[in-house]
């Protein structure tokens, strides 16, 4: 099942992108790691149609927003964005934040969950989890 | 003796007049005038008495100011008087304004029988009058019978009329003298008035206007003594702050203080908001006698009053007593008046300095903290991957084969010591970080907080001792920054007692108040070695620690930031016993506890699984008031059917078991999408892992009849 799974990995910090990315190849999910909302937007968009849609997406909160702006709220935003190019499409909100209003606030925009970086093995538990319902 | 002949005794009166006109002209005291004249009348003609009434304020006596001889000083001594219109020659006379002469005072119906004046047989009185208003009366006194001959009748008469004229322009004199005397202190009092205008408006330091103020005081009205208290920070007290001359410095320098409402004119002039005026103060009640001040006789306490609020006190004393005119009360107190305001203004310029400074301090602290939150961020960040890459790096060096297990154990080694300083990395992040993230303050129960954060700590029993002052308010605060405060100062308090044989942390939750602010404040006890007096100052700094290179020294900085977040405090000290108390101060909650209509809902059964708490009792009475049945269970297993109520709601902190065993059970029965599960501190992997079983959410704990509310579905 794991080769199947084709994550949309967000995140503007290249370390942590780099070394979540590994951690999810290790664990067998296919990964596209993209470093800005706007390209991952585009990149999510092209595959809807294709023969390998994105199966689950996994976005940083806090990074710079569509107008390059850093906005703790840009994760939000392309989460929205990608429900409204494909609804029900499952999100998990990935920040360094303990905030649970933000948590909450991602879960009511329709993210299936709100992670706390840094915790790569529970966060492989969590996608997985996500996929099979 | 010869009888002197007609021209001899018309030179004597002509002598007599002149030198009673030169007396006149020459003499402006009354008294000296009116002696001088009733000699020259006896004399120089020979009269065995003469005697000058003049009208009291009344108008209704003739008061004897001056007679001959030792007769006439005894009545002046005695205070002699006639009643105008009464029964004596002099009465009459004041009251005819026209002399009464009786050449036989045998005859004379209204002659007063003098038991000082035993031989008189002739008596004249003549009035003393300016145009028709009478003043007095002269009297003239002869041992011989019909003694007076129409000569000296006209002579004396002339003389009484210039007297009149003498006794008004002494009068005048007098009264001019005084009013030019008034007129002198009213310009030195302006003038003193002026310079404490001058001194308070030019004056900035504080202790110079007060002592310049005394000064004024005592140099314009010549009073030996003049002192300015003010209230302390407790208000209970006047300390004198500036006091005249050595026994003034020597006061100030005692500390010397009255008790506001005590035993002092001071202390009754403040509480009572009024001046307080002692002519004689030995029978002032309130008087406080002061060895440094023997000498007082009269004293005034003047309240420093600006609008609602009394600041002080201003003492004026005097060696004599009845010192003070109404003259002297006005304008002291017009001049109090304009000390206290500028004294307010002083106090309002200072605390706008202080302001200025905290505000300076403020926005430099924000800024450095805002550079730090984001550097201490940045650094986090490029952290975060070295725990999980080590982790990866352990799976392959476990994987390796062929290699010497030497190296592979130093390579175990060094990937512990880089997870170490990564791990050490974060928590400095965090500690740093956590206090500045969400704050939403609310009415929270610290007794509640407190221990949901001993229990999720896992601080078992055996070792921690709580006393709660019972009923107490609501404080203000976030409660997840309020726990992680109080987890600080717990983890610190384990962390010192650890090597003890018997560790033991009391935890003592009250009410104080202080400067009028209302705090919970939770005081945390514990019986390790404590810290040092000298480095006691010290804890509360970034970075210091006294217990080595594993602990950032971040704790109690971060719990000192939340509690000031909330205009709290937090202080620490050692206990007489050994070990160490940490207080940590939370402003009660000061709106209503209602905060508005509660609307909670009504005929719903609710489950609740919590452990017999101060907030479990709080929901049950506050549900159960609201006409709602409310069924509570420390353990979900003890439940056999759900279905039965509207609403569950689970405390995520129990003392017995873990609320996913509860939530695992509620799941079972397919009850979670009616369970919210409430939590005094709501972290979000918490938070998430609720939400994995289901429930309908995970909401900050309710501490206020509105927030109950909010339990419902």
């Amino acid at each position: 099942m794991k080769e199947e799974v084709k994550v949309l990995l967000v995140d503007d910090e290249k370390l942590v992108l780099r070394s979540v990315e590994k951690s999810l190849v290790r664990a067998g999910f296919d990964v596209e790691a993209v470093g800005d909302v706007t390209t991952a937007l585009a990149l999510f968009k092209e595959t809807i149609a294709s023969d390998t849609p994105f199966d689950i997406a996994v976005l940083d909160l806090n990074m710079p927003n569509f107008e390059g702006e850093v906005d703790p709220t840009a994760g939000l935003q392309l989460l929205s964005k990608l429900l409204e190019a494909q609804p029900g499409f499952p999100v998990i909100v990935l920040t360094a934040f303990d905030e649970v209003e933000r948590a909450k606030e991602a879960v009511r925009r329709g993210a299936r969950a709100y992670f706390v970086k840094g915790r790569e093995a529970d966060l492989i538990a969590l996608i997985e989890r996500i996929i099979q319902d | 003796m010869d009888t002197p002949t007609l021209a001899e005794r018309r030179a004597a009166l002509l002598h007599a007049g002149a030198l009673v006109s030169r007396s006149i002209t020459s003499i402006l005291d009354p008294d000296v005038l009116l002696h001088r004249t009733v000699d020259i009348i006896c004399t120089a003609f020979g009269f065995y008495y003469a005697g000058v009434f003049l009208l009291d304020e009344t108008g209704e006596w003739a008061v004897l100011h001056a007679g001959r001889g030792e007769a006439g000083a005894a009545m002046v001594a005695e205070g002699h008087k006639l009643r105008v219109g009464g029964h004596s020659m002099v009465g009459a006379a004041t009251a005819r304004n026209k002399a009464v002469i009786a050449l036989d005072v045998g005859d004379e119906p209204t002659h007063f029988k003098n038991q000082y004046l035993p031989l008189t047989r002739s008596e004249m009185a003549l009035p003393l009058s300016i145009g028709d208003k009478v003043i007095g009366a002269l009297t003239v006194q002869s041992v011989e019978e019909a003694a007076f001959t129409e000569d000296d009748i006209t002579a004396l008469q002339g003389m009484a009329d210039q007297l009149a004229v003498a006794i008004q322009n002494a009068r005048l004199y007098s009264e001019n003298a005084r009013l030019l005397a008034q007129a002198t202190r009213r310009a030195r009092l302006l003038m003193a008035a002026a310079d404490v205008g001058k001194g308070v408006t030019s004056i900035l330091d504080l202790d110079e206007l007060l002592h310049k103020m005394v000064d004024i005081i005592c140099d314009a009205y010549g009073f030996y003594y003049a002192g300015v208290f003010l209230l302390d920070e407790t208000g209970e007290w006047a300390v004198l702050r500036a006091g005249r001359g050595e026994a003034g410095a020597a006061m100030v320098a005692e500390g010397h203080k009255l008790q506001v409402g005590g035993q002092s004119m001071i202390g009754a002039a403040i509480a009572q908001r009024h001046a307080r005026i002692a002519l004689d103060v030995g029978a002032e009640a309130v008087f406080f006698k002061n060895p440094h001040l023997p000498m007082t006789r009269s004293e005034m306490a003047l309240p420093l009053v600006v609008g609602d609020e009394v600041i002080g006190a201003v003492t004026v004393q005097s060696e004599q007593e009845a010192a003070f005119t109404d003259e002297d009360i006005s304008s002291l107190q017009a001049m109090a008046d304009q000390l206290a305001v500028a004294l307010h203004n002083a106090h309002l310029l200072r605390a706008l300095e202080i302001a200025h400074a905290e505000l300076v301090r403020t926005k430099t602290f924000e800024a450095v903290a805002t550079a730090t939150t984001e550097a201490i961020h940045w650094i986090g960040n490029k952290a975060l991957p070295i725990s999980v890459s080590v982790q990866r790096l352990r799976e392959d060096v476990a994987r390796l084969s062929g290699v010497d297990p030497e190296i592979v154990e130093s390579m175990q080694e060094d990937l512990t010591l880089i997870e170490a300083s990564a791990r050490l990395i974060m928590q400095v992040k965090e500690h740093l970080i956590g206090p500045a993230r969400e704050y939403i303050p609310a009415p929270v129960m610290i007794e509640d907080v407190v221990k949901d954060t001993v229990r999720v700590m896992g601080i078992v029993p055996e070792v921690i001792h709580f006393t709660v002052t019972p009923d107490l308010p609501l404080a203000v605060a976030d409660p997840t920054q309020l726990s992680r405060a109080f987890r600080y100062v717990l983890q610190n308090a384990l962390e010192a007692t650890e090597d003890c044989a018997a560790p033991c942390i009391d935890v003592e939750i009250d009410l104080v108040e202080e400067k009028g602010v209302r705090y919970v404040v939770t005081r945390i006890g514990d019986n390790g070695p404590g810290v040092d007096e000298a480095n006691l100052d010290k804890i509360w700094v970034s970075f210091y620690t006294t217990r080595g290179a594993k602990h950032a020294g971040l704790g109690l900085p971060a719990c000192l930031q939340i509690l000031k977040q909330i205009d709290g405090k937090a202080q620490a000290y050692r206990r007489p016993e050994g070990g160490m108390v940490f207080e940590l101060y939370v402003p009660v909650h000061t709106g209503s506890a209602a905060q508005g209509p509660a609307n909670l809902p009504a005929g719903k059964r609710y489950l609740l699984v919590d452990d017999d708490d101060v907030w479990s009792r709080f929901v049950e009475q506050t549900l159960s008031a609201a006409q709602n049945t409310v069924t509570r269970v420390a353990d979900a297993g003890t439940v056999e059917d759900f279905a039965v109520f509207d609403v569950i709601v689970v405390d995520d902190v129990l003392a017995a078991t873990d609320s996913l065993a509860a939530l695992q059970r509620i799941a079972r029965a397919g009850a979670t999408a009616r369970t919210l599960v409430v939590a005094s501190s709501v972290r979000v992997e918490r938070m998430m892992d609720l939400l994995r079983f289901g429930v309908r959410d995970v909401l900050p704990k309710p501490y206020t009849p509105v927030g109950l509310a909010k339990l419902t579905l």
